[in-house]
C-alpha cells in the first residue's frame, strides 16, 4: 500500500469493497438452496411448529386414583370438591395401595388420592384429619399442576370448616367474621395464563434467530472452504477484499436479511398465536439489532471450523440444547455456578433471551434491559475482532 | 467361512473415524460434554433462594414480623427492599427479582380491627421455575400470616390453644412426589436431556458417516470393499461405531446411577439393555434417513429437525397426551421416547418390566423398519451423485 495515500482513497476503497462483499454475500446467499432453508425456512417454520407442540399450554383432568377409607359424608364431600377442578379428574376408585399402584404403573392414572378410615370421625370430633396425595414424578408439570390444585383446595375446606366451627364455639359472635381476617391476592406477572407455550416460545425465538444465522453462516463458510480446497487455496466466489471489509460486508448482508424474519419472528408469531406481546416494537427491534450483529460476527469467527459444507450440523446443532439452558429458561442464571454463568455471557442469545422476554412479557422499556443491551453490544466487538481474525487466517490458508 | 468383506469393511471404517477429528467430536466429546454439562448445571437439585422483595408500607410489628416469615424462607431469597410497587416493579423489569410482596399501609391496625387488609403478592412466571418458587413462599407466608392472626384473637377471646390449632388447621394434605421427594431438577432433566442430545449425535454420526462417502465418491468403493452387498457394508461401517456408541451411552448410565446416585427403583441390567438398544434404533433412524434422502445437507437437515424436534414432542417437559394429534405422532418415531419411558418406569419407578414390554418391542422394530429402504440406498451409494 502507497504511504502517501491519503486517509479518503483508502476509505474509499475500503467502501468499495466493503459494497462489493455485501453484494457478493447477497448473491452467495439467495443462491444457495441450504442456506435459504437456514436463513428463511427454518425462522418460518420453526417457531410455528414449536407454538403448536405447546400450544395446548395447559395440563387439564389429570386421572386420579382415589382410596377412600373413610366411607363418609365428609370424604365423599372432600373427593366431590376434588373432581370440581379442572386439573383433576377422578378416575377410578381403588380399594387399596396395590390397586392404585396398578393403575399408576399402567399410566391410568398420575395421582393416589388416599383418605384413611379415621377422616370423617376427625372432622366431626374437630380433631386435624389428614389427607395423603401421591404425585407421579416423571413430569414435574404434572406435579405442579397437582400441587396448585390441591393447596387451592385444601385452602377452600379449611376455610368452610373453620367459619363453621367458628360459629358453632360462639366465639364467632364476638369476633366477627374471622375466618380470614387478612385476605391475600395472587398476583400474575408476565404470563398471566400460565401457559407452558407463552413462556416458552418468546425464549425460543430468539434461540431460532440465532441459531438459523449461525448454521446459515457456517454452511457459507464450509461450502467456501471446500471451494478454496478444489482450486489450490483461493475461493474464485469470494471478492478480494480486507478481512474487516469482508466480515463487515458479510455481517450487513446476513443482518440486513434478518431483518424482515425478526420483524415476523418477534411481533407476529406471538400475536399471532396470542402469546403474551405487551412490549413496544420499537424497544425490541432497537433491542435485537446488537444481537444480529454479533450472532453475524460469531458465525464468521466459526467458519475457521468449518472445513466442509455439512460441518456445521455435527459442531453446532447439539449446542441450541446447550444455549437453551445456559440462557436461563428453564434453570434460572442465579442458581448457575460462575463456570456455565459466565459461559451463557458469551453467547448473544442468552442476553437475548434475557431482555426480549423482559421486553415482550414484562413490558420493560430498554432502558430497563440495558444491561442485556449493552452486553450485546460488547459481544458484537469481541466477535467482530474474533471475525476478522479467523477471515485473516482463513484466506492466508491459501498460501501455505 | 468365506470371506465376506466383512473384517476389511470393519477395519476400513476404523481407519477413517481415526482419520478425522470430526468422528471423535461427534461421538465422545458431545455427548460425554453434554452429560457433564446436565449434571454440573442442575447438580443443586432445585433453584432455592430465589431473588424476591418485600414493600413495607406499613412499618408496624406485625408488617416486620411478616417480613421475617419471607426472610425465613428457603425458597426465596428477600434480597431487596423496595419502597414502593412501582420500583418494585421496575426491579422486576429489570430482572433483578422474580417476585415481590406488598405488605399495604395500616395493615396492623385494619387487621387486628376486622377491617380485612389484603396482602399480595406478584410472582414473574415468564421464568416459569422461579416464578412457581416465589409464588409458593409468597403464598406459604400470607396463608401463616392469616392464620397467625386468627388464632391470636382466639387465645384473646380465651380459645384453649388445642381448639385454636384444630380450628386454624382443620385438614392437613399431604403431597408426595414419588421416587423423587426432594423435587429434584437433576433428577426430573438430566437423563433425558442428556440421552436426547446422546441420540441426536447418534443420528447425525450416522447419517455423516454414510452419506459423506456418496459426497466423496467414495460410496461404490465402501460396498467392493463388502462385495457389493449393502448389509455387509452397513454391518461393517456401523459395528465400530455401535462399540463406541454403547461404551459411551453405558458411562453415561454409570453418570446417572453410579455417580449422582439418581433413583434406581427396578434393574440396572434392563436400563443398560435399554440404552443398548436405543442406541442401534437410533443408528437405524440414521440410515433410514440416508436411504430416504441419500444427500448429505438434506440428511443431516432432515435428523437435525427430527432430533431437535424431538426434545419437545417426546413429552420430556409437556405432556404427549395433551398435545395435538398429529404431533404427537412424531413422538412414536423417536427412539428417545421408549428410552425415556423405560427410564421412567425401571430406574425411577421400578414398576418392573412386564409395563415397559411395547416400549423395549418398539426399540426393536424401529432398526428393522428402517432396513426395508435398503434397496434405495444401494442404489443411491452405486452411482453417486452429489448435490450439493
Amino acid at each position: 500500500m502507497c504511504l502517501d495515500m491519503n486517509i479518503f482513497t483508502k476509505i474509499s476503497q475500503w467502501s468499495s469493497a466493503f459494497g462489493r462483499v455485501f453484494r457478493n454475500e447477497l448473491r452467495l446467499m439467495v443462491h444457495d438452496v441450504g442456506v435459504l432453508l437456514f436463513f428463511v425456512g427454518l425462522p418460518l417454520a420453526y417457531p410455528i411448529v414449536y407454538t403448536l407442540i405447546y400450544n395446548p399450554e395447559v395440563v387439564r383432568k389429570l386421572p386420579v386414583a382415589v382410596i377412600d377409607d373413610s366411607r363418609t359424608a365428609a370424604s365423599r364431600d372432600f373427593v366431590q370438591r376434588a373432581s370440581a377442578s379442572p386439573s383433576i379428574d377422578i378416575y377410578a376408585y381403588c380399594n387399596d395401595i396395590p390397586e392404585a399402584k396398578r393403575l399408576m404403573a399402567e399410566k391410568k392414572v398420575f395421582g393416589v388420592m388416599e383418605i384413611p378410615s379415621d377422616y370423617g370421625r376427625n372432622i366431626a370430633a374437630g380433631e386435624q384429619a389428614h389427607v395423603s396425595f401421591y404425585s407421579d414424578m416423571s413430569l414435574l408439570l404434572r406435579y405442579r399442576t397437582f400441587v396448585s390444585a390441591l393447596t387451592d383446595l385444601q385452602i377452600e375446606v379449611i376455610q368452610d370448616i373453620t367459619s363453621e366451627k367458628i360459629a358453632a364455639s360462639g366465639l364467632g359472635s364476638l369476633a366477627g367474621d374471622m375466618t380470614a381476617p387478612i385476605d391475600s391476592k395472587s398476583n400474575i406477572l408476565g404470563d398471566t395464563e400460565q401457559g407452558f407455550a407463552s413462556f416458552v416460545i418468546p425464549g425460543i425465538v430468539i434461540l431460532i434467530l440465532q441459531q438459523s444465522m449461525l448454521l446459515g453462516i457456517c454452511l457459507l463458510g464450509g461450502t467456501s472452504a471446500e471451494r478454496r480446497r478444489r482450486n489450490g487455496g483461493i475461493d474464485p466466489q469470494q471478492t478480494v477484499a480486507p478481512a474487516s471489509a469482508t466480515v463487515w460486508g458479510r455481517a450487513l448482508a446476513y443482518t440486513v436479511f434478518y431483518f424482515p424474519m425478526t420483524v415476523y419472528i418477534l411481533r407476529f408469531i406471538p400475536e399471532m398465536f396470542n402469546l403474551p406481546h405487551y412490549g413496544n416494537p420499537v424497544d425490541y427491534l432497537l433491542f435485537i439489532l446488537p444481537l444480529l450483529l454479533a450472532t453475524a460476527f460469531m458465525g464468521q469467527a466459526l467458519n475457521y471450523f468449518m472445513k466442509e459444507r455439512e460441518s456445521g450440523f455435527i459442531l453446532l446443532v447439539f449446542t441450541s440444547v446447550m444455549f437453551l439452558f445456559l440462557s436461563g429458561l428453564t434453570w434460572p442464571r442465579y442458581a448457575m455456578s460462575d463456570l456455565w454463568l459466565w459461559a451463557g455471557n458469551c453467547i448473544p442469545a442468552v442476553w437475548g433471551v434475557e431482555g426480549f422476554i423482559r421486553i415482550n412479557s414484562n413490558s420493560a422499556s430498554l432502558a430497563e434491559v440495558s444491561t442485556a443491551f449493552s452486553a450485546l453490544w460488547i459481544l458484537a466487538a469481541v466477535y467482530m475482532v474474533a471475525a476478522i481474525v479467523a477471515t485473516w487466517k482463513i484466506d492466508r490458508r491459501k498460501s501455505r | 467361512m468365506a470371506n465376506t468383506g466383512f473384517k476389511d469393511g470393519v477395519r476400513r471404517e476404523i481407519r477413517r473415524l481415526g482419520s478425522r477429528k470430526m468422528y471423535i467430536f461427534g461421538m465422545l466429546v458431545v455427548p460425554l460434554v453434554m452429560a457433564f454439562f446436565f449434571l454440573d448445571l442442575l447438580s443443586p437439585g432445585l433453584p432455592n433462594h430465589v431473588p424476591t422483595a418485600v414493600v413495607d408500607l406499613d412499618h408496624s410489628p406485625m408488617s416486620r414480623s411478616v417480613t421475617q416469615s419471607l426472610s425465613a424462607l428457603q425458597v426465596i431469597d428477600l434480597s431487596e427492599r423496595c419502597e414502593s410497587y412501582d420500583e418494585a416493579l421496575d426491579r422486576v423489569r429489570q430482572g433483578k427479582i422474580f417476585g415481590f410482596f406488598v405488605i399495604p399501609a395500616d395493615f396492623e391496625k385494619n387487621a387486628l380491627s376486622g377491617n380485612e387488609p389484603t396482602l399480595e403478592y406478584y410472582s414473574n412466571m415468564t421464568y416459569f421455575v422461579p416464578g412457581t418458587l416465589a409464588f409458593k413462599g409468597f403464598k406459604t407466608v400470607a396463608v401463616a400470616t392469616s392464620g397467625g392472626v386468627v388464632q391470636q384473637t382466639l387465645l384473646s377471646l380465651g380459645a384453649t390453644p388445642g381448639q385454636i390449632s384444630s380450628m386454624v388447621q382443620p385438614l392437613s394434605l399431604d403431597i408426595y412426589g414419588l421416587h423423587n421427594p426432594w423435587m429434584s431438577y437433576s433428577i426430573y432433566l438430566c437423563p433425558s436431556f442428556t440421552m436426547a442430545t446422546f441420540v441426536l449425535m447418534i443420528m447425525l454420526m450416522t447419517v455423516f458417516s454414510i452419506t459423506i462417502e456418496i459426497k466423496d465418491g467414495t460410496s461404490p468403493q465402501w460396498l467392493d470393499a463388502a462385495k457389493g452387498n449393502i448389509w455387509v457394508a452397513l454391518a461393517s461401517k456401523l459395528l465400530p461405531q455401535t462399540v463406541i456408541f454403547a461404551a459411551t451411552g453405558i458411562f453415561i448410565q454409570w453418570l446417572f446411577f453410579g455417580l449422582s446416585h439418581f433413583p434406581l427403583n427396578g434393574s440396572l441390567g434392563w436400563m443398560l439393555v435399554a440404552t443398548l438398544l436405543a442406541v442401534v434404533a437410533s443408528q437405524g433412524v440414521g440410515v433410514f434417513i440416508c436411504s430416504v434422502v441419500p444427500n448429505p445437507r438434506l440428511a443431516l437437515s432432515l435428523t437435525s429437525l427430527f432430533g431437535i424436534l424431538s426434545f419437545s414432542f417426546t413429552g420430556f417437559s409437556f405432556p404427549v397426551e395433551s398435545m395435538y394429534g398429529f404431533l404427537a405422532i412424531f413422538s412414536y418415531l423417536a427412539p428417545i421416547r421408549y428410552w425415556f419411558l423405560i427410564y421412567i418406569n425401571e430406574a425411577l419407578n421400578g414398576v418392573g418390566l412386564y409395563y415397559s414390554r411395547y416400549y423395549f418391542v418398539a426399540l426393536i422394530v424401529l432398526p428393522l423398519v428402517a432396513c426395508t429402504l435398503l434397496g434405495r440406498l444401494r442404489r443411491a451409494c452405486l452411482k453417486p451423485v452429489y448435490v450439493p
